[in-house]
C-alpha cells in the first residue's frame, strides 16, 4: 500500500459532507443527520470544504443545475450520493467512503484536472448523470490562464455563474483579457473593488449554496463598469460590474446581488431570496417563486394529513412530531446563531422524540434546553430587536402558529418554541383523537389549500429589508418556512 | 532566571505550540463527542486531526478572477503570526527572544492577523467571503482596544514592556489577583483573535463559512491551524501577564508553566461552546461603552500602586 493510499483511506475516515436537501426529502435529511452525527462526519456549509456531496430528497429537474454547481465547486478528491429514502442513508454512506478511499479512482480524480478524466462520479447508482469532472478537466484555460484565467468568463446574462472552471464553456474567448488586465496594472483601487464586488456578488450566492439564476439587473453593471472606465464588455472573469445606489443615509453605495438559497446550510431547501445588499447591509429583498418541485411527502404534517383523511390519529402522535418540528427548526436557528453546541443538543432531543422514546426520559432534557437557550442572556441580547413581528401583523399576513403566537422578535419566537415543546413532550403520550383543525400543525393551523408555510415565506420579504446580512438569516431561521408545505401546494396547485 | 535565545527554543517553542494546539483540537472534539452522544474513546478524540490527511490530497480551488498573491499571502500570514508570537512567551525558564518589547511584539503579530484574515476574506473574490473578512475587522475593532489596555495594565504593574520582567514582577501576587478584570478581558481577546466560539464570526454559518467558506486544502488547513494555534499562543500569554508565570512550589518552573497554560487552554474551549456568536454590530457597542471604562480603570490601578513605591 503507497503513501497516497494511506492518506486517503485516513482522509475517508473522516469526510466532511455537503448534505444537501430537496423539498420532499425532509425524513431522509433527518436519517442522514442521524447517521452523520453517529459517525463523526462534519457537516460543510460549503462545497469548498466538503469531500462529499450527500442529497438527501427525491429528485427535483429545477434543483438540478443548482446541485450541478454545488458539485463543480467541490475539490477532488471528491463523491456524490443521493438517498432517496431514510432505510438508503447507511448503505449510501458506506458506499460514498469506499469511493472516497477507493485509491484507483480518485486519484484518476486528482489527476483528472491534467488528463480531462475527472469523473467521479461517473456512473453511481441513485445518482443523476452530472458529469461534475468535466468542467474542471475539460478546460485547459483554466490551466494556462493565471490567476483570474479567461476561462472563467461567461455571458453575464448567464446568470452570472461566473464560470466556474467548468462552468458552460460559452464565452471563454470573449473575456479573457479582464482579468488579467485587471491583475497586471490597474492599481486604481476603486475599479478593483468594482470588480471584485461583483463578483462577490454572483460568487457568494454559489459559494454559499448555488443558484443563482439570471441576475436581477445586468445592464446596471455595466453601466457601473463602464463608469470606471475599464471599456467595453472586457468584464473580469465574465461578470458584470457593481451598480450603485443610494443607501439609508443617503450615501451612493455599490449594490451587490446576492441570491441567497435555494440551497444553502440551514435554510428552508429550495426557498430563493434575492437580496440587493450595500455593505451587509439588505436594501431589497424579493422573493422566488419556490422551485417547481412538485413533493406531496409532508413529514411534519402527516399526523394531521391523516387526520383530515379519517384516519384515526392520537394527539400524543401528533404532539410529539410537533414537538419534533420545533426542535429542528430551534436547532436550524442555533446553528445560524452559531451555537453549534446546543444545536446539537436540540437535534438529539428531536431525533429521539422521533424514535418514540418515551416522554419521561425526554422531558427532562427538553426542559434543560428550555432553560439553557431560552434563558440565555448572550443569545437573547444578540437576537433582541430583530425581525419583530407583531401578532396583529402576523394575523393580518394569514400566519397563525407559533409566529403569531410570539408576536415579537427572534427571541419572542424561539422562547415561544421552546415553551411549545415541552408543553408538547409532556402531552406526547395522549391517546385522545386527534382534531386536524382544533390542534395547531407545527407551522400553524392546517389547512391543505394553504399550508402554514405559505404565509410564513411571504412575511419575509418585509422583515428582512433593513436587516444586517447575519440578522436576515436569523429572521428566516426564526419563522422557518417548511419547504415541504411550499412544495406541496405547489403539487397542489399544479394539480388544480 | 529565565534564559533566552538558547538554539534549541527556536525549534522547541512551535513544537510545544502546535502540542498545545493539538490538545485543544482533541479536547473539543471530546466535548463534541459527549454533546453528539458518541462513545468517547482515544480514537474519536483524535479524529479531527485527520484534516491533515485531507489537506494534502485536496485540490486547490479555482474561482474567477480571486486575488491569488493576497489571498495566500493573508492564509500564511495567520498560523505564521501566531508562531512568531510565541518568540517572546517565556515558558518555564526558558524564552526564544527576550525582547524589551515583548508585549508589544506579541500585540503587532496579533494585529497582523487582522491583515491577514482581511487578505483571506478579500482573495477568493466572493461576497461571504469578503463578508467574513470585514467581520472580522469589526471584532477587532470592538476587542483591540480593551485588549491593549489589559496588556498595558500587566506591563505598568511590571514597569516594563518585557515579558520575563512581567512574570517576574508577580512575585507572591500574580497580576490576576489584582488586576481581575484585565485578565478576563485578555481571555475574551484570545478567543475573539482565534476566532473561535463565541468569536467565530468572521467564519460564521450563517454566511456560509464566512472567511473559510472558499478555502479548501491546504487554505483551509492553514486558517484552522491558525486559529488553534492563536488560542494556544493566547492561553500561553497569559501565564506569564497574569498568572505568575513559571513561579509555582514544588515543580518545575516548566512544569508549572505547562500546568498553567494547559488549564487556560481548557478553560477557553470550554467557555468557547457555552456561548453563541456575537456578533461584532452588538459587540462593538458592548466593548466600547461597557469593557473600555473599567479597562482605563485598571490602568489605572497598577500606575497608582507605582506612584506609591
Amino acid at each position: 500500500m503507497d503513501l497516497t493510499a494511506v492518506v486517503l483511506r485516513a482522509a475517508a475516515a473522516r469526510p466532511r459532507v455537503l448534505l444537501v436537501t430537496v423539498p420532499g426529502g425532509t425524513a431522509v435529511r433527518l436519517a442522514a443527520e442521524r447517521a452523520l452525527r453517529s459517525r463523526d462526519w462534519p457537516s460543510a456549509s460549503t462545497p469548498a470544504g466538503a469531500d462529499l456531496m450527500v442529497v438527501a430528497g427525491p429528485d427535483c429537474p429545477p434543483l438540478r443545475s443548482a446541485l450541478d454547481r454545488l458539485w463543480q465547486d467541490m475539490p477532488q478528491p471528491r463523491a456524490r450520493v443521493r438517498a432517496q429514502a431514510p432505510d438508503d442513508v447507511s448503505s449510501v454512506l458506506d458506499a460514498a467512503r469506499d469511493r472516497l478511499r477507493s485509491p484507483g479512482r480518485s486519484r484518476a480524480d486528482v489527476r483528472g484536472t491534467a488528463d480531462g478524466n475527472g469523473h467521479s462520479d461517473r456512473g453511481h447508482p441513485g445518482d443523476r448523470g452530472v458529469g461534475g469532472g468535466v468542467p474542471r478537466a475539460g478546460d485547459p484555460a483554466a490551466e494556462d490562464g493565471g490567476p483570474g484565467s479567461g476561462a472563467y468568463g461567461e455571458p453575464p446574462e448567464d446568470g452570472s455563474r461566473g464560470g466556474r472552471p467548468g462552468g458552460r464553456q460559452g464565452a471563454v474567448g470573449a473575456h479573457r483579457a479582464a482579468p488579467d488586465d485587471r491583475r497586471g496594472g490597474h492599481p486604481d483601487p476603486h475599479d478593483t473593488a468594482e470588480h471584485g464586488d461583483d463578483r462577490r456578488a454572483d460568487h457568494g450566492g454559489q459559494g454559499g449554496n448555488g443558484e443563482h439564476g439570471g441576475r436581477a439587473d445586468p445592464g446596471g453593471g455595466s453601466g457601473g463598469h463602464d463608469g470606471h472606465g475599464n471599456g467595453g464588455m472586457e468584464l473580469p472573469g465574465g461578470l458584470p460590474m457593481a451598480e450603485q445606489g443610494e443607501d439609508r443615509d443617503g450615501l451612493t453605495l455599490d449594490r451587490l446581488h446576492v441570491p441567497l438559497g435555494p440551497l444553502l446550510a440551514d435554510w428552508p431547501a429550495g426557498l430563493t431570496v434575492r437580496l440587493v445588499l450595500q455593505g451587509d447591509v439588505v436594501q431589497e429583498a424579493a422573493l422566488d417563486g419556490p422551485p417547481a418541485c412538485t413533493s406531496t411527502d409532508l413529514f411534519w404534517t402527516r399526523p394531521w394529513t391523516r387526520a383530515a383523511a379519517g384516519e384515526p390519529v392520537a394527539v400524543g402522535e401528533a404532539a410529539r412530531r410537533r414537538a419534533a418540528a420545533r426542535l429542528d427548526s430551534l436547532g436550524r436557528l442555533l446553528s445560524v446563531a452559531g451555537w453549534p453546541a446546543e444545536a446539537v443538543a436540540a437535534r438529539r432531543l428531536r431525533d429521539e422524540l422521533l424514535a418514540e422514546a418515551p416522554a419521561s426520559a425526554v422531558l427532562p432534557r427538553a426542559e434543560r434546553l428550555a432553560r439553557r437557550v431560552g434563558r440565555s442572556r448572550t443569545l437573547y441580547w444578540l437576537t433582541r430587536g430583530i425581525g419583530p413581528l407583531s401578532t396583529a401583523d402576523a394575523r393580518a399576513a394569514g400566519v397563525s402558529g407559533p409566529a403569531a403566537r410570539a408576536g415579537g422578535d427572534v427571541p419572542a419566537r424561539y422562547r415561544r418554541w421552546l415553551a411549545d415543546v415541552v408543553d408538547d413532550v409532556r402531552q406526547s403520550d395522549d391517546t385522545a383523537p386527534l382534531d386536524p383543525v382544533a390542534q395547531e400543525s407545527p407551522r400553524g393551523r392546517w389547512d391543505a389549500a394553504r399550508p402554514p408555510s405559505v404565509a410564513l415565506t411571504e412575511a419575509l420579504p418585509g422583515l428582512l429589508v433593513g436587516a444586517e446580512l447575519g440578522a436576515a438569516r436569523l429572521i428566516v431561521a426564526s419563522l422557518d418556512p417548511d419547504p415541504d408545505e411550499l412544495a406541496f401546494r405547489r403539487a397542489e396547485v399544479a394539480r388544480g | 532566571m529565565v534564559e533566552a535565545g538558547a538554539w534549541w527554543t527556536v525549534l522547541a517553542a512551535p513544537a510545544i505550540l502546535f502540542g498545545l494546539a493539538g490538545l485543544a483540537v482533541v479536547g473539543d472534539a471530546a466535548l463534541d463527542a459527549r454533546g453528539a452522544g458518541r462513545p468517547l474513546t482515544p480514537g474519536t478524540a483524535v479524529r479531527p486531526l485527520l484534516a491533515v490527511s485531507r489537506a494534502l490530497l485536496a485540490q486547490p480551488r479555482r474561482l474567477p478572477a480571486p486575488d491569488r498573491l493576497l489571498w495566500r499571502a493573508g492564509v500564511i500570514t495567520v498560523p505564521v503570526a501566531a508562531v512568531l508570537s510565541t518568540l517572546v512567551i517565556p515558558f518555564g525558564g526558558h524564552v526564544v527572544a527576550d525582547l524589551s518589547v515583548g508585549v508589544v511584539w506579541f500585540n503587532a503579530m496579533e494585529a497582523l492577523t487582522w491583515a491577514g484574515l482581511w487578505l483571506a476574506g478579500w482573495g477568493p473574490n466572493a461576497a461571504f467571503s469578503l463578508i467574513g473578512g470585514y467581520r472580522f475587522l469589526a471584532q477587532g475593532l470592538a476587542y483591540e482596544l480593551p485588549l491593549m489596555f489589559a496588556l498595558i495594565s500587566a506591563a505598568t504593574g511590571a514597569r516594563s514592556l518585557r515579558v520575563t520582567d512581567i512574570a517576574a514582577a508577580q512575585h507572591g501576587l500574580w497580576y490576576a489577583v489584582w488586576m481581575p478584570f484585565a485578565l478576563l478581558v485578555h481571555l475574551a481577546a484570545v478567543l475573539a483573535f482565534s476566532f473561535l466560539g463565541p468569536f467565530a464570526y468572521p467564519a460564521g454559518r450563517d454566511i456560509a463559512g464566512g472567511v473559510l467558506g472558499e478555502t479548501s486544502g491546504a487554505d483551509r488547513l492553514l486558517l484552522q491551524a491558525g486559529r488553534w494555534l492563536w488560542l494556544a499562543a493566547g492561553a500561553a500569554m497569559a501565564v506569564p501577564l497574569f498568572l505568575g508565570g513559571g513561579a509555582g512550589p514544588g515543580l518545575p518552573a516548566w512544569a508549572w508553566s505547562l500546568v498553567k497554560t494547559l488549564l487556560v487552554l481548557g478553560l477557553l474551549v470550554w467557555v468557547s461552546r457555552r456561548l453563541p456568536v456575537i456578533r461584532a454590530d452588538r459587540y462593538v457597542e458592548l466593548a466600547w461603552v461597557v469593557l473600555l471604562p473599567p479597562a482605563v480603570l485598571q490602568v489605572l490601578v497598577p500606575a497608582l500602586v507605582d506612584l506609591n513605591l
